[in-house]
């Protein structure tokens, strides 16, 4: 059983506040994902859990204990760092030993069990008498997860860990990681600013900004409901369109480019909202359409294109099969997937509540 | 909430502080505490293991500007400075670029500029002084056998000076070339090429593109050089005692006549303070002079 | 003024502009043929001291005075070396020698690790005005302020004892900011994993910092040692019976003793005051060469 509990962390350097009011959980066996755009306090708020950097203010709580002032050895969390961070001088069954040995009272023969196991596990075993300089990148990649899986400590933290391997390597890493954690049961907190990273391994995903949380949800609810604008382009790609429209309080949106106005039911709509459109929630239409629009240019990307289509000022992409894909230069007419269509407060960037039928 | 991180702070702090003490209390030991005692003496009479100390204000210091030893001491002392480390920094340089390609015999060749730097300044005056002997010295042989007139070396007044100035040359150029070579490996080559493709001469080269490229370098070596010219005492020592008629008399030897022969603590005290400025006017020199034209490469 | 030219392309240099032809590879070896013609002359000039130095020692005392005798000895004499043996204890001045560097070299080693770790690696008030004071005696080392040093170990009661060579030198404003530099190179996640694995500062120096710095451990240990073994000024001054003097004074002693007469002895001396040094340098030849050279090299 491993929760980890943040709760009102806050981290400053000097005046400047690089993480504020951090608040969230991750459950046992979770795979929290901390996602978003570099400097956004992602890796503090990790480097704080890890206790690698002082927690200005709140508390964090490991399965119920407060450990906000432990040394990071006696938090029993294990990490894997975006460089791997493997000692050079020592082998890599060296350097699964040599916390081992220092953090727990273990036999010798009780940690080459546990490194045997490990390196089982990772497929490892015929490298651990080599040096870090011996391995490739993906070898080095394995040994350093070996080093934190022998720990078996309550929670696992990774910053950024796939992010120097190359496309192929990260693919496959990345399905490693998952059965990693489904087969054994691990409670992991990772960080990354890649989007899918995120979708495909977090159980949850929480989304930050400017050193706050924007949204905590399961990806496909980030992705289907995004809490504000920032997650909405930020989750997704192509970008999901914001196009600014006008409304009533009665819930009937109003744009130049629309044939007729669109009816959305909330309550209390301001005046100015942002209509978010994913994509594949647009489709050409075989008549007029809800919307007319100028087709600026099209990329063909295998098995579908992306067609990117004028509505007015603004610019939105639509996800289409190949051979429906129109003529750039030609005018077609849009038809929008209400019953996924969002809004969001143009002043403020957050998002509305729908009534939905 | 602050006050955790401040604990952690000071905590760092005093194992940091904990770290620098050790060598803290040597640097302060032997080198801190004398700077300013030597000021303290300077201002007084002081004879070594006498306990009685007599104020005497600036007096030291009138002494060393009316003693004419002093100034030719002084003089003496810049004349090899000044000699010493151009020379041997030109001569380093030429042989750094002469041997920084492919050459058979590579090793070979550095070992034999560079191993001087190993032997014992001891043992370099006295060789030094076997062959620069007036009467069966092989230098002189030398100089015979090509037909030109036997000189009196160490025992020359006009020469001495000059002649240990040729043996620190040829004592420290290795060390010097060593450290131009490792430069020069990093001046980028396809800045020769361009430069051969505009027509460039090899002298050109080396004062228009080499030369500005290791220049942080050649600055490094002229401040390495200023430091080991303090080692000019042992040779003084060994070889001609700053004779003839005190012509190769420096600061260093001076402060040693009159602390060690003439136990006059006060005065040696005095001389010291000069060498002090002495050097650091010299740094001072160097980096206004020549710091300020260093180019860097790339980083930094 | 201050041009900045952009650092040398990566990899190995630029590509093979063109395959050398053979007219430029003939032109390439005359010009190597003109370096070593100037190159050899120069070369043996510089040798010849040590040369002059081995040949001396093999002579007898009438050929070194004898203008007709050749350069080379008539016939290897190899008296010489016996005899300087037998007028000075060189076996203590060995051990006196050995004694006073090695204990230098640990005394720095363990100030200057510990001192550069904290400059590199941990944060504290008056962090810049400590390192410029470890800086100062960079520039004012003990030969710049022997008189006031020699006062001190005078009243410490230290003259003429083994401790009066060492403890000057125990402390290295150089060594400090050479071990810093290698320090600072150290990537910062190596040591957050130490920590995460358990290690305070001090594991986190011995474990991870100071097996990545070893080259220049290595550097900064012959040049220490290159330094005090041939040191001769402080030792002198500090020094007044064979029992506590090093290889350097005893043959300083040995010069004056022989009032300048006797050149075969005294060269047979120097031989074997410098053959350790000189040993050292040609079995480990690359080491010490690149020790030296990359001094200038930050």
């Amino acid at each position: 059983m491993a929760t980890v509990t943040l709760r009102d962390i806050c981290k400053s350097y000097g005046k400047s506040e690089t993480v504020t009011n951090v608040n969230l959980t991750v459950e046992d066996r979770e795979f929290m994902v901390l996602v978003g755009p570099s400097g956004c306090g992602k890796s503090t708020t990790l480097r704080m859990i890890a206790g690698l950097e002082e927690i200005t203010s709140g508390q964090l709580l490991i399965d119920g204990v407060d450990v906000t002032d432990l040394p990071p050895q006696r938090r029993d969390i294990a990490m894997v760092f975006q460089s791997y961070a493997l000692y050079p001088h020592m082998t890599a069954y060296h350097n699964m030993a040599f916390g081992l040995l220092k953090t727990s009272k273990l036999t010798k023969t009780q940690v080459d069990a546990r490194i045997r196991e490990a390196a089982e596990i990772l497929n490892i075993t015929d490298l651990l008498g080599r040096r870090p300089k011996e391995l490739s990148g993906g070898e080095r990649q394995r040994v350093a997860i070996g080093r934190a899986l022998v720990r078996q400590p309550k929670v696992f933290l990774f910053d950024e860990p796939l992010s120097n391997l190359d496309a192929k390597l990260r693919n496959h890493m990345r399905g490693e990681l998952k059965r990693l954690h489904r087969d054994l049961g691990l409670s992991i907190i990772y960080v990354t600013h890649d989007q899918i990273e995120a979708m495909t391994l977090g159980t949850r995903v929480a989304m930050m900004s400017k050193g706050r949380l924007q949204q905590v949800d399961r990806p496909m609810d980030i992705y289907l409901n995004p809490a504000n604008t920032f997650v909405a382009g930020f989750i997704g790609s192509p970008e999901m369109a914001l196009i600014a429209c006008r409304s009533d309080q009665r819930g009937t949106i109003r744009h130049n480019a629309f044939r007729s106005a669109v009816e959305l039911k909330a309550d209390n709509l301001p005046n100015d909202v942002l209509f978010g459109v994913r994509p594949e929630e647009v489709s050409f239409s075989r008549t007029a359409g809800m919307a007319q629009g100028k087709v600026e240019q099209s990329e063909l990307i295998g098995a579908e294109a992306l067609v990117q289509v004028r509505l007015g000022d603004e610019l939105m992409m639509v996800r289409c099969q190949v051979s429906d894909a129109p003529q750039p230069g030609s005018d077609v007419g849009l038809d929008f997937d209400l019953s996924r269509a969002r809004l969001f407060h143009a002043g403020t960037g957050q998002a509305i509540n729908l009534v939905r039928e | 909430m602050s006050q955790r991180f401040a604990r952690a702070r000071r905590k760092e702090a005093l194992l940091a502080y904990a770290f620098l003490f050790p060598s803290f209390l040597f640097l302060a030991t032997f080198t801190y505490w004398p700077i300013i005692r030597s000021f303290w003496f300077s201002l007084h009479d002081v004879v070594l293991g006498d306990p009685e100390i007599f104020w005497m204000g600036a007096e030291n210091y009138m002494r060393v500007l009316d003693d004419a030893l002093f100034w030719k001491v002084l003089a003496n002392t810049a004349f090899y400075t000044l000699t010493t480390i151009p020379i041997s920094i030109l001569a380093a340089l030429l042989l750094a670029v002469a041997l920084d390609r492919k050459l058979r015999g590579m090793a070979i060749y550095r070992s034999a500029f560079f191993y001087p730097v190993m032997i014992p300044s001891v043992a370099a005056g006295m060789v030094w002084v076997f062959l620069y002997a007036p009467g069966y010295g092989p230098i002189n042989a030398a100089l015979g056998a090509i037909g030109l007139p036997h000189l009196d070396w160490l025992y020359d007044s006009d020469l001495a000076l000059s002649a240990i100035v040729i043996m620190s040359a040829w004592k420290y150029s290795g060390y010097f070339m060593l450290i131009l070579l490792a430069a020069l490996k990093l001046v980028p080559s396809d800045l020769y090429e361009a430069a051969r493709l505009d027509g460039v001469s090899g002298v050109q080269r080396l004062l228009h593109i080499t030369i500005p490229l290791i220049s942080p370098t050649l600055y490094f070596v002229v401040v390495i050089g200023i430091l080991h010219s303090y080692q000019v005492f042992d040779y003084v020592y060994v070889m001609t005692q700053g004779g003839p008629a005190d012509s190769t008399n420096v600061l260093t030897y001076y402060i040693y006549q009159n602390g060690f022969q003439y136990q006059d603590i006060g005065y040696a005290s005095t001389v010291a303070n000069t060498l002090l400025v002495f050097m650091l006017g010299l740094i001072g020199l160097v980096a206004l002079t020549l710091g300020r034209r260093v180019h860097y490469l790339g980083e930094k | 003024m201050d041009a900045t030219i952009a650092e040398r392309p990566s990899g190995a240099g630029s590509p093979p502009a063109i395959k050398p032809t053979r007219r430029r590879s003939l032109r390439s070896r005359i010009a190597s043929c003109w370096l070593h013609l100037v190159l050899i002359p120069v070369g043996l000039l510089w040798i010849s001291p040590l040369a002059w130095i081995v040949l001396t020692s093999l002579k007898t005392k009438i050929e070194v005075f004898d203008p007709e005798a050749g350069f080379l000895p008539a016939a290897l004499n190899f008296a010489n070396y016996p005899a300087t043996l037998a007028v000075a204890p060189f076996g203590t001045y060995l051990i006196n020698s050995i004694l006073v560097t090695g204990s230098i070299l640990i005394g720095q080693l363990i100030t200057i690790t510990l001192a550069a770790y904290a400059f590199a690696r941990m944060e504290f008030p008056f962090k810049k005005i400590l390192f410029t004071l470890f800086l100062l005696q960079v520039m004012f080392p003990i030969y710049a302020i022997f008189l006031t040093n020699f006062v001190t170990l005078h009243e410490f009661g230290l003259i003429n004892t083994l401790p009066a060579m060492i403890v000057p030198f125990v402390a290295s404003g150089y060594g400090t900011f050479m071990l810093r530099q290698s320090f600072r190179q150290v990537p910062a996640e190596l040591s957050d994993a130490a920590r995460l694995d358990g290690c305070g500062h001090l594991e986190i120096l011995w474990h991870v910092f100071l097996p990545l710095v070893q080259p220049t451990l290595i550097a900064f240990t012959i040049i220490s040692v290159v330094t005090h073994w041939n040191d001769y000024m402080w030792p002198l001054l500090v020094t007044n019976s064979d029992d506590v003097r090093t290889l350097p004074i005893g043959l300083g002693l040995l010069a004056k003793s022989d009032s300048g007469a006797d050149w075969t002895r005294l060269m047979a001396g120097t031989t074997i005051v410098v053959s350790p040094l000189l040993l050292f340098f040609v079995i480990f030849q690359r080491r010490f060469i690149d020790s030296f050279m990359h001094t200038g090299v930050k």
